[in-house]
């Protein structure tokens, strides 16, 4: 196997409470993503599962261990790996189409060329007619595309991506699911995503990560061998693809009662 | 440094800060050599003496006596007021637009005309305090009323609670923080008035002491009295700030406590 | 919301209800001094006060003063503005534990007992008026500033940063705009203190501007005149706040709805 795009080493990250004592949010994780793969991270709120996100994404500093991307050690956030969050984080004081040129007007990009390019993507999350709205007047489905498009378009090789769909509702979480997934499997992108929807995670993903809470371990890896191009109504009666969901449901359950038993 | 500082805690970086405005002063008026500058230490000398003279101290008192009055006459007016005004739409609706044009107005600016109306006594000063703490507190008990949780008060109607009631046992405790906020304000505006009119009247009081220091070139004596007048708006935030935070220990921080503001 | 409405928050419905108030006050004042009720040595009429005002207006002298305050509250109001953001940006990326004790001590200062001080240092003319002014209006804006960009999200700097813009593009494209409606909050509160201050300023120790009038009117007790300076003060306070809020009105079409 060629050198993994992501390789995580014995990562630990510890904070410091308001009183002062010390808090393990994750505890010795390792993990390798091969370029190309989309694996999910799964585990119950509070399992540190976004922190470690951060930390790929250079944002937050590991207390120990190492994360390298393309064998390079991550010391900052770079443009290599594009985050795509929760809350969407979009410019609220710049228009759709601003918000998406953001990126590459800041790699120099000529402002002609960053409009074209940022106008091709919104045609892609089927945005194009609102361009110049402003982030607060649109739905929140809407707001995700964009932010999804303003990522793409600096042509991250890498997307981190923190629970993306964790704020919309079930339909527009569909919806879009199935228009990350249509994009991804053109382009193959790296992808890390953070969930604790677990047939979201089944449905996108090559590997599952499961993770335990307080402190965050890897408690299982699960290979997820489901053919692509993926369609939601063929996985749903899919023996495997229940199986799957069956399984990690089982661990999210033990989870939760090691956390309450401890 | 910095992280430094912070481990020190905020009342050590407070003194820690204090000397080095002091220290930053002496620098720069050995360096300047105007007459008008004397160095930090030529005017703190004469503080104990200012202060320990009759006639000054009981004229700083009498100062701050009239302050405390204006202020203690404004907040049993302007609360009720700003609370009536964030509950009630009509009553908003009816005073919104004069205290909307009387806010711009220097109120104590008003000091000539008020001195005209009722004499250089006492009345005049502390009305004109009355006056400039009056608006802040309204506009700050406004929106505390204004932004109490419609919720909290449907579940205190659900338990039979009557509207007088309701005034005094949800919104006033909701809005606490807000009115807190703006006896906080008022404090300030409070002493800014105080001094300002006693410089516009030239009558008595501290302000007065101030000016008549400047007029005779004491320039020593004109910086102690604002040493003095600047410690007692420290002190008196500073005190108002323990009080505040420990009635509304259970309220969330808010990041605008620290902004002084509001028309004189 | 109404440009001139201080007490924002409240929509109120149609000008003639909102204005209804104030007009009857004014009319049951005019009322009071057209039935001799107060000598109009005391307190003149509304409709006196106007007159004179108007009479005013076009007169040079009156004009020359009124530019004096002008000069004076916009260039410390500008000054104020370009200190206190640019500190408050620097303190809030890094400083601000040495900033914040500073502050912590000048900003309960009342400003004004530094005026006999300003005015030994910079003499009676127009420095110690703009330095009052400024000392006055800095902190509101400075505080708004170091608030607004403190509590920036940091997910959209993550997002600025991982784009590739750099710690200082940053500063620009992500922290001040962000900062935007609480550095604009400062500056409308630093307004007013500022028409409030430089007034204030005039009536203690001046030859010309408008506080100046108002005290050299009450010297010679022409009440009438007394009552034209503080009218014009206060208009072109309410004035500057209307044209805030058009420039906030304009800067701020993508934020959410803020105060």
């Amino acid at each position: 196997m060629s050198e993994p795009m992501i390789a995580i080493q014995g990562l630990t990250k510890r904070f410091s409470t308001a009183d002062g004592r010390k808090h393990l949010a994750i505890d010795d994780v390792n993990v390798e993503v091969a370029e190309g793969e989309f694996v999910s991270i799964l585990g119950p709120s509070g399992c540190g599962k976004s922190t470690l996100l951060y930390m790929v994404g250079g944002f937050v500093a590991p207390s120990a261990g190492a994360i390298t991307v393309q064998g390079r050690p991550v010391t900052g956030p770079g443009p290599d790996r594009g985050p795509v969050f929760q809350e969407f984080a979009l410019f609220p004081w710049k228009t759709v189409l601003e918000n998406v040129m953001y990126g590459l007007r800041q790699q120099g990009v000529s402002k002609a060329e960053a409009e074209a390019r940022a106008r091709a993507l919104l045609d892609m999350v089927h945005l194009k007619d609102f361009a110049d709205f402003y982030p607060k007047e649109l739905s929140g489905g809407m707001r995700q595309r964009v932010a999804i498009a303003r990522t793409l378009a600096y042509q991250p090789q890498i997307l981190l991506m923190d629970e993306p769909f964790g704020a919309l509702d079930a339909h527009t979480r569909t919806v879009l699911q199935n228009e990350l997934l249509g994009i991804w499997e053109r382009d193959r992108k790296t992808v890390l995503f953070v969930t604790h929807g677990v047939d979201e995670a089944v449905f996108l993903s090559d590997r599952v990560v499961v993770m335990t809470r307080a402190p965050g371990r890897i408690k299982k890896v699960v290979e997820i061998d489901l053919p692509r191009p993926r369609v939601r109504a063929e996985l749903l009666v899919n023996r495997r693809y229940q199986e799957y969901i069956v399984e990690l449901e089982q661990l999210i359950e033990d989870v939760h009662l090691e956390a309450a038993g401890a | 440094m910095k992280s430094a500082l912070r481990k020190l805690g905020p009342a050590a970086s407070t003194v820690l800060s204090l000397g080095a405005l002091l220290v930053l002063w002496e620098i720069l008026a050995r360096l300047a050599q105007i007459d008008g500058f004397p160095p930090a230490t030529e005017a703190l000398v004469q503080v104990p003496l200012i202060l320990g003279e009759r006639e000054s101290l009981a004229s700083i008192g009498a100062s701050l006596w009239r302050m405390f009055l204006g202020g203690a006459l404004a907040l049993c007016f302007a609360v009720p007021v700003g609370l009536a005004m964030g509950r009630n739409k009509r009553i908003a609706q009816a005073l919104n637009p004069v205290l909307t044009a009387a806010y711009p107005i220097p109120k104590a600016a008003l000091m000539p005309i008020i001195m005209l109306w009722f004499g250089v006594g006492d009345l005049s000063k502390v009305l004109v305090i009355f006056l400039g703490v009056s608006l802040p507190l309204i506009y700050h008990s406004f929106h505390g009323a204004h932004a109490v949780d419609e919720k909290l008060l449907w579940s205190a109607m659900a338990m039979g609670m009557k509207p007088v009631a309701r005034l005094f046992k949800v919104v006033l405790p909701s809005a606490l923080p807000d009115v807190l906020l703006g006896c906080r304000v008022g404090l300030a505006m409070a002493l800014i008035v105080m001094i300002s009119s006693e410089m516009i009247a030239r009558q008595s009081g501290a302000g007065d002491l101030l000016f008549n220091a400047l007029d005779m070139a004491l320039y020593g004596d004109v910086y102690a009295m604002i040493v003095i007048l600047a410690a007692i708006g420290f002190v008196l935030d500073w005190v108002f700030e323990r009080v505040r935070r420990r009635l509304v220990h259970w309220a969330e921080s808010r990041q605008d406590a620290m902004v002084p503001g509001g028309g004189v | 919301m109404s440009a001139s409405n201080i007490f924002a928050g409240e929509r109120l419905r149609g000008t003639a209800a909102s204005v209804l108030p104030l007009a009857l006050i004014l009319l049951a004042w005019e009322a009071v001094c057209r039935a001799g009720l107060v000598a109009p040595t005391l307190l003149p009429a509304p409709s006196v006060v106007l007159l004179r005002w108007i009479a005013l207006l076009p007169d040079p002298d009156f004009l020359h003063h009124v530019a004096q305050t002008m000069i004076r509250l916009l260039s410390g109001f500008a000054i104020a503005l370009a200190a206190g953001v640019s500190i408050g940006l620097l303190a809030s990326r890094g400083g601000g534990g040495l900033l914040e004790p500073v502050i912590r001590v000048l900003a309960p200062i009342p400003k004004i007992a530094l005026y006999p001080a300003f005015v030994l240092i910079f003499g009676f003319d127009h420095a110690s008026k703009i330095a009052l002014v400024v000392a006055d209006a800095v902190f509101p804006i400075l505080l708004a500033t170091f608030h607004g960009a403190r509590s920036v999200e940091p997910k959209l700097l993550w997002s600025a940063w991982a784009a590739g813009a750099s710690r200082r593009a940053t500063i620009f494209t992500v922290v001040l705009p962000s900062a935007l409606p609480s550095i604009l909050t400062g500056c409308k509160i630093a307004l007013l203190i500022s028409c409030v201050t430089v007034f204030l300023a005039e009536m203690i120790s001046s030859t010309d501007g408008l506080g100046h009038l108002l005290i050299r009117s009450a010297r010679s007790f022409r009440i009438v005149d007394m009552f034209v300076p503080l009218v014009t003060i206060s208009t072109i306070g309410l004035l500057l706040n209307a044209a805030l809020v058009a420039v906030r009105n304009r800067l701020l079409v993508g934020h959410g709805n803020h105060r």
